[in-house]
């Protein structure tokens, strides 16, 4: 198509469109509306979300939240005897070495596998899979194709 | 449907509505036919134009007394449809761009129509408008809604290519195919003379 003729077919088409009237809303629309808004307020203030609680409630829920975390944290401490921060965290520490060296262990493990394995096999496995996928995907597409697309 | 007249657009000297009930009549036209379009599915448009509403009574303080009211409806209005098409056909994306549309709406087809003229513009205004959103209808989504988002929306293209996650020629593919098959249909339509059912 020309450049003229394309810009003679997009003013036509813009004039066209746009004198388009607006299609009418459907007549339930407006009650659907009124009647989610009238649900949306009927619903007691802590069943809303927390930007329509009351201001006191709001500050009330902050302080409190606050005092649990505050009461928790105590409590924690207390249990662990008065320990130092060290003496609290060196648990963790230990299991956290522990699962360290595990995981080292299977890296090592997997490494010495692979290693073993001759890397022909290793290029025939991932062509392979390469290929499986490509065959699905393929299908795929050609089954979209020939079942959903209805145009 | 609607017997009340509408309004289509910003009730003129500014004054606000006196309820929100009242502003959801000047504006549900428009919200609707937006949404409509884009999404091609009255139920779904229906689901949207709420939605929109609602959020529209959320922000009703501000709203009542802006002179933007609409635009900031059809802002929304138009976010959501592309949310909701985005949403429930990303998956498909990739796929329906494999497919061909072949029912003439090649891109160096030619399309003769009168310079200057509308199309259909010897049909009755009632019966031409149902030819046109017909022919939308038909439009396949990846060129429907870039051009809705064009004609209708006033989008520059590389908005309408960010707002759609596409490449800026794609966006002009799309819109200069879906002008020539609406162009085609309607053409067709203008000669053959039939009429709906609507």
């Amino acid at each position: 198509m020309s450049r003229q003729n394309s810009e003679k077919l997009e003013q036509t088409i813009h004039r066209t469109l746009r004198a388009l009237p607006d299609r009418r809303a459907p007549r339930s629309l407006e009650a659907r509306v009124l009647a989610a808004i009238a649900a949306q307020q009927h619903l007691p203030w802590w069943r809303q979300s927390f930007v329509h609680w009351p201001l006191a409630a709001r500050a009330g829920f902050l302080v409190g939240s606050a005092v649990l975390a505050a009461a928790f944290v105590a409590l924690c401490l207390r249990a662990a005897g008065g320990a130092q921060p060290a003496a609290v965290l060196a648990e963790p520490l230990a299991l956290w070495t522990q699962i360290r060296g595990i995981t080292a262990a299977i890296g090592d493990f997997c490494g010495t596998v692979l290693h073993s394995i001759p890397s022909v096999w290793l290029y025939g496995a991932i062509a392979f899979v390469g290929c499986m996928y490509a065959t699905l995907f393929g299908l795929g597409a050609a089954a979209y194709r020939a079942f959903f697309v209805q145009r | 449907m609607n017997d009340d007249t509408p309004v289509q657009n910003q009730p003129s000297g500014m004054i606000p509505p006196v309820d929100f009930t009242t502003f959801m009549r000047n504006y549900q036209d428009m919200v609707f036919s937006t949404a409509v379009r884009l999404v091609n599915n009255e139920a779904q448009a229906e689901d949207i134009s709420q939605e929109v509403f609602l959020k529209a009574y959320q922000h009703y303080d501000s709203l009542q007394t802006s002179p933007t009211a609409g635009g900031w409806l059809k802002t929304v209005t138009t976010n959501l449809s592309l949310n909701h098409l985005s949403r429930y056909r990303n998956r498909w994306r990739f796929f329906s761009e494999f497919t061909r549309h072949d029912d003439g709406e090649s891109e160096g087809a030619e399309v003769e129509f009168a310079s200057g003229d509308d199309f259909l513009a010897d049909v009755d205004a009632d019966e031409r408008r149902v030819w046109i959103e017909r022919a939308l209808e038909k439009l396949p989504d990846h060129q429907r809604v870039p051009l809705v988002l064009f004609h209708f929306q006033d989008m520059p293209y590389d908005e309408i290519a960010k707002k759609l996650g596409v490449s800026l020629a794609k966006v002009k593919t799309d819109i200069l195919r879906a002008r020539t098959a609406l162009a085609q249909i309607l053409t067709r339509s203008g000669t053959t003379h039939e009429t709906f059912n609507a």
